[in-house]
């Protein structure tokens, strides 16, 4: 047990030993190595933060390097406050006046389930890509970036601090931007990683700012309830009572501006925009990053400082609100997109929304159980989607498209309307998605059930308004899931007349004829349909997840319930069979309507959406996603373009010319001084200047202009002055 | 000579930093034997090369002999000091002595200048003169950051302004001589203020009996240390004296209006060179307009001469009206900070080597905007304001590597193009992954990503900052994400996308390239995962310096 406490560091060590491996030794030039290097040392990673949760499941912790037993600690109603930690060690990592920053690493239960969830989920997706990225040249590099990426992720996850965390943040960005913009050939991925770094980072520099306000008000931004830690209750009390800008406490505004980091990382209204573009990258990047682990890190944000956001509940209400908000937004938009990932996208903002919405409603037990039973099944969606594209792309009406424009194929191969009747061509992946699927609507006994209700419950008790835009928002998934999952797996396949994506950048291509012609090849070569076994390896190990991970906090008081509540040393919740069989009735409601809904839509890939044919305003305006990226565009985009080219005129234009004129001006006057030395002063420095003239010949080889004749005039004048003041004036 | 308790002289009595400035003089002597003797081209580029180690290595045992904890009468200790009286009619010694301000500038400008001899490889014309200016200008401004005499001070001052001015003049692009003209007249106009101020305070001194040019006794009374032999602090000082003279009764009779007036003669001289707003625009031309080098030199080290200026003359001398005027800087910083991100912006479809001029221009706005929230009135501590130094002594040695680096690859970069416009490039990824990478990581190094070294500058400057001015300090974000933006475009634009652009392709990065560019982005990011050891340089003398502003003027 000692062994995992010790050396917790080692987790995020791991991956980010694979990724220093891989890119600055030859191992980069065997992918098969890189792969299975990047996989075997994530999963020693993965052990290791098993153990660890073990050993804190099990109240050991470490004080002073010795192993001890601490006592279990129970939730009690009232403030919030986190169990003593098993885990700090620090170093001083930089001065700061008569003080030190210190960085180190912070386990707790709440810590050490992240790095379990975390270490799973990414090493299903390691092994999944070994697969799914085997025909790429540069998978050495993808697996470079996304053990980089998970190694961050661990880190921050275990930080002890802001700043390290809000490092590790940013590192994760960073690897975002990598990985979504990973195909850089093509226009459209270089855009979507700038989107998605230059949105984040919109959200980030807030947080920034978030960190350098507590840092300034508490004197530090290490975690911990003694009074060296932002959770010190005397030092929040005095945050909620002084009132800092805007009529807000500094507790309020600290909260807020930390919970724009959040809105950006975890695509909350309004910075989501990045996300759904993000679907660029490949799908066990879509999978890792904007499903299981990155967008969750804005949660757990939220999660780890959440006694500051509690001191002074004016900042949870936004919180709820923003969460609640969209839950429901992203929604409706799912319901009206064909791109199976863009699809699962918008359904992550959503169930973001949920967790975000349950934290507002200070349901920190629930939203951290939905975050992990979240990472599980749609890390299994994801990667299920991905064995569907990989399935499509090697039929041969997509091929045909790839020929001339891979983009347009694969972009081809990811909408719904081609797919169809996959369930008996595809069965472990319809099987396992299908898994996935009823998690992610709700449906008991999966897990998404348990966690979506503990957050339903929450919200019923403390704010109605957010329970009931949650209902709707849990409607509607269980609407747009079935929609996706009956198109994808049921009736018949219609791919090979597909509807082909119309490629805006893509060059006037001499293969443009192609497009003509590809209806009649797919006949000669037919349908060829593989599941890797490397990609179904991943697959199931997510859908036991999906189907059990809500036995990890059941709401009954069995041996094994209320398991993670008291990991973290929260209150738990009781099952409230009210609401537990509403969310229920409306998750059924919803796959209800969804199939009466799409049960006879889309014989062909061309038929129009039923909910198009009922209400085409209504349809595009989803479809479009309330057009919001185009009013961004329209505004936002703009002023800055604006901005830049107002800024570069001042400089040309005003503060240019005057730095000339006065420059033409101080020429003049130097010009009258000529005329004055050489009339009235001449004679006698001439001797002395023939015998400089023979260096200034020297001089003068090295340049060509006479720039240094005026300034020896400045200079000279300068002199003067000096000599004026020094003798005249100072006498 | 009998020194204060607060200059210490080196245990070892070597003369450790005349050593220093005098190396790369005598590489220029080397260079001259080697023209005489007619020495290879190469071997003269080889030997200057690892000439440049020699200040290297010197700067290194400086290091070693520096303590940076030493501190003693209210400042950081003043090391290795050397004072000798050199021209007695007017007071004036020969002193140098580094401490925790100026140790970190020293290191970056002997790390650099290598860099600098490195992109001058494939200079065709005059090569030998190319390498002695850049030497010459490596003497000029480690001269400058070891002088604590305002006379020599100054004679580095502006004679760094001459192998610069030669550098873009003679090697530069197609607008060089009004580039170098424009930087060169700018610069030194703007120091006059500076050089009258000293004149009269050196006839204020010599009223009260110990007329001088030093720069750490003049602090010392600025921030009403004692200094022995003298009473009163310089506000008084000068105010006595402008009484004497009468000025005070045409001017009034107020202190502050005259320490004002001292601070903001100081306060142009250094802004013009840290281009700060609005005297920011000969930047992007002498940046743009000179050889890769000369960018090199003045982007990474010269503009850093104006914030260690700052931080030697103004805030010591003139505390009072440093902290008045506080909100002021603040603002002009905050406006250079979007001003050179919107203008960095603005040139993603320019000229690359303007838009990473902008960027330094936004850059050193935060180490303007530092500098005044250390000083600027409010209830924050040492901590905070010493914070706030650290954040800019780290966001210099950040922003030198990093520009450095920047500018050395676009060189490289204009090598294999042969053009310096952005638009028309594209897909050169695919040929020069390598290349790809380091440019990456210079930029990611530049816009401040945590884990190098430019986060550590901006995270310390911010929180310095927020306590004194949270307003421009939440103001200056814009920067971050604007340059960002900005950089990632530039990026775009070069490498990503499909290769359609012209070339097509281009060599990847050879070796030597390779190897030049990593220890410096080693160093950055070594820096921003343990930045420990170099704030722990300056962490004592920047507490020791705000303490005046955080016990706050009545």
């Amino acid at each position: 047990m000692a062994f995992f406490l010790q050396n917790a560091w080692l987790i995020p060590f791991w991956p980010l030993l694979a990724s220093a491996l891989i890119t600055l030794t030859p191992i980069r030039r065997i992918a098969m190595a890189s792969a299975w290097l990047a996989t075997g040392l994530m999963m020693i990673a993965t052990v290791m933060a098993l153990g660890l949760l073990a050993a804190v499941a099990n109240g050991w912790a470490l004080h002073d390097g010795q192993l001890v037993q601490l006592a279990v600690h129970h939730g009690e109603h009232g403030a919030f406050a986190f169990p003593e930690p098993n885990v700090v060690q620090r170093f001083v990592w930089a001065p700061t006046g008569e003080t030190a920053l210190q960085m180190g690493i912070y386990i707790d239960g709440a810590a050490a389930a992240m790095l379990a969830m975390v270490t799973i989920a990414s090493t299903c997706i390691h092994l999944f890509s070994i697969g799914y990225m085997a025909a790429h040249p540069r998978q050495s590099r993808f697996f470079s970036f996304i053990a980089l990426f998970t190694a961050a992720m661990l880190l921050m996850s275990m930080a002890d601090n802001l700043l390290l965390f809000f490092m590790a943040w940013e590192v994760m960005g960073l690897c975002s931007y990598l990985l979504i913009g990973f195909l850089y050939e093509r226009p459209s991925a270089a855009r979507a990683a700038v989107k998605a770094f230059i949105t984040t980072r919109v959200g980030d520099v807030l947080l920034l700012l978030g960190i350098v306000y507590l840092y300034a008000q508490a004197g530090g931004i290490s975690f911990g309830q003694d009074e060296h830690g932002i959770f010190f209750p005397p030092l929040l009390e005095r945050l909620a009572r002084e009132t800092g800008v805007l009529g807000l406490s500094h507790a309020a505004g600290i909260a807020l501006l930390l919970f724009a980091g959040t809105v950006g990382k975890s695509a909350q209204f309004p910075l989501h925009v990045w996300l759904p573009d993000a679907m660029e990258g490949p799908t066990p990047v879509s999978a890792l990053i904007h499903a299981a682990t990155m967008v969750a890190a804005g949660v757990f944000l939220v999660a780890r400082t959440f006694p500051i956001f509690t001191a002074d509940p004016t900042s949870l209400g936004v919180v709820a609100f923003i969460g609640a908000f969209t839950a429901l937004f992203a929604a409706t938009i799912a319901v009206a997109q064909f791109d199976i990932k863009r699809i699962l996208a918008y359904s992550t903002l959503s169930q973001l929304g949920f967790m975000v919405a349950a934290l507002g409603v200070g349901g920190w037990v629930a939203a951290m159980f939905h975050l992990i039973t979240h990472a599980f099944f749609k890390a299994l969606l994801f990667l299920g989607s991905g064995s569907i594209i990989h399935a499509m792309e090697q039929q041969p009406s997509i091929r045909q498209i790839h020929h001339y424009d891979e983009y347009a194929a694969q972009q081809t191969a990811q909408d719904i309307r081609n797919m169809g009747g996959l369930r008996t061509r595809l069965p472990w992946t319809f099987w396992t998605y299908t898994a996935g699927y009823l998690a992610l609507a709700g449906i008991v006994p999966f897990a998404g059930f348990w966690s979506k209700d503990e957050i339903l419950l929450d919200a019923f008790k403390h704010n109605i308004a957010v329970y009931v835009t949650l209902s709707v928002a849990a409607f509607l998934t269980a609407v747009y899931m079935t929609r996706q999952w009956w198109l994808v797996f049921f009736g018949e396949y219609r791919g090979a007349q597909p509807v082909v994506f119309v490629n805006p950048d893509a060059p006037v291509s001499e293969h443009g004829h192609h497009r003509d012609h590809h209806h009649d090849d797919h006949h000669e070569h037919g349908e060829h349909w593989h599941e890797d076994p490397r990609m179904i390896a991943p697959l199931v190990i997510l859908a036991s997840f999906a189907l059990t991970a809500g036995l990890l906090n059941l709401p009954f008081d069995l041996p094994f319930g209320h398991w993670l509540a008291t990991l973290w040393g929260q209150e738990a919740a009781k099952l409230d069979p009210l609401v537990a069989g509403l969310s229920l009735i409306i998750a059924l409601a919803g796959i209800a309507v969804g199939w009466y809904g799409y049960r006879q839509a889309f014989t062909s890939a061309t038929d129009t959406d039923p909910l198009a044919a009922r209400a085409p305003g209504l349809f595009t305006l989803l479809n479009a996603k309330y057009y919001i990226d185009e009013l961004y565009a329209a505004t936002l985009g703009q002023l800055t373009a604006s901005l830049a080219a107002a800024w570069s005129l001042l400089d040309r234009a005003v503060i240019d010319r005057l730095i000339d004129g006065i420059g033409r001006f101080t020429f003049g006057l130097g010009k009258v001084n000529f005329i004055i030395d050489d009339t009235l002063l001449n004679d006698g420095p001439d001797g002395l200047a023939s015998g400089t003239q023979g260096s200034g010949r020297q001089v003068r080889r090295l340049q060509t202009g006479k720039a240094q004749d005026y300034l020896i005039y400045v200079f000279g004048g300068l002199l003067a002055l000096a000599m004026f003041w020094l003798y005249v004036i100072g006498r | 000579m009998n020194l204060p308790e607060y200059l210490i002289p080196a245990a070892d009595g070597v003369p450790w930093l005349t050593l220093l400035m005098l190396s790369p003089l005598v590489g220029i002597a080397l260079i001259g034997l080697a023209w005489l003797i007619r020495l290879n081209e190469r071997i003269v580029k080889v030997g200057v090369l690892a000439w440049t180690g020699v200040p290297l290595l010197l700067a290194i045992m400086i290091w070693m002999r520096f303590d940076p904890q030493a501190v003693a009468g209210g400042q950081g200790a003043v090391q290795l000091v050397e004072r000798i009286p050199w021209i007695q009619a007017v007071q004036v010694d020969y002193f140098l002595g580094i401490d925790g301000l100026s140790l970190p500038l020293v290191l970056l400008t002997v790390v650099m200048t290598p860099l600098a001899i490195i992109a001058s490889w494939g200079v065709q014309e005059r090569l030998r003169a190319h390498l002695a200016l850049l030497l010459l200008l490596e003497a000029a401004m480690l001269g400058y950051f070891v002088a604590l005499d305002f006379f020599f001070f100054f004679i580095c001052w502006e004679f760094s302004l001459v192998p610069a001015f030669f550098l873009i003049q003679g090697w530069g692009r197609e607008q060089r001589r009004y580039a170098a003209f424009k930087f060169f007249v700018y610069t030194m106009a703007g120091s006059l203020g500076m050089l009258l101020l000293f004149q009269l305070i050196y006839l204020a001194m010599r009223q009260v009996g110990m007329p001088t040019f030093d720069l750490i006794a003049l602090g010392r009374l600025g921030q009403g240390l004692a200094v022995a032999g003298v009473e009163g602090t310089l506000r008084d000082i000068l105010f006595a004296y402008m009484d004497q003279l009468g000025v005070t009764d045409v001017l009034g009779r107020y202190p502050m209006l005259y320490s004002s007036i001292a601070m903001w003669a100081i306060f142009i001289a250094f802004a013009i060179k840290l281009a700060v707003w609005p005297f920011h625009t000969w930047l992007p031309d002498a940046y743009a307009e000179g050889p890769t080098a000369a960018s090199i030199l003045l982007s990474a080290v010269m503009s850093k001469m104006g914030a260690y200026g700052m931080l030697r003359l103004l805030l010591p001398f003139t505390p009072d009206a440093a902290q008045y005027f506080a909100p002021v800087l603040a603002a002009l910083a905050v406006v250079g900070v979007v001003a050179g991100a919107f203008g960095a912006l603005s040139q993603v479809n320019g000229d690359i080597k303007r838009l990473i001029g902008y960027t330094s221009i936004n850059h050193m706005g935060y180490v303007m905007l530092a500098i005044a929230g250390a000083a600027a009135a409010g209830e924050a501590g040492i901590d905070a304001r010493a914070s706030a130094i650290n954040g800019a002594l780290v966001q210099m040695v950040a922003h030198g590597l990093s520009t450095g680096a920047l500018f050395y690859l676009a060189g490289v970069l204009y090598e294999r193009t042969g053009r310096w416009e952005l638009s028309g490039l594209g897909g050169l990824r695919a040929s020069a992954p390598t290349f790809a990478g380091v440019m990456g990581i210079a930029l990611f190094a530049n816009l401040g990503l945590p884990g190098l070294a430019g986060f550590v500058g901006e995270f310390f400057i911010f929180r310095g900052a927020w306590a004194t001015l949270p307003l421009f300090t939440a103001l200056a974000v814009i920067g971050l994400v604007v340059t960002a933006l900005a950089l990632l475009l530039m990026f775009q634009r070069i490498f990503l996308g499909p290769a359609i652009g012209t070339p097509r392709t281009i060599a990847d990065l050879r070796a030597p390239e390779f190897w030049s560019i990593v220890p410096i982005l080693s160093l950055s990011l070594l820096i921003g995962v343990y930045p420990g050891p170099l704030i722990n340089l300056g962490n004592a003398a920047a507490g020791q310096l705000v303490a005046i502003f955080a016990r706050a003027f009545s």
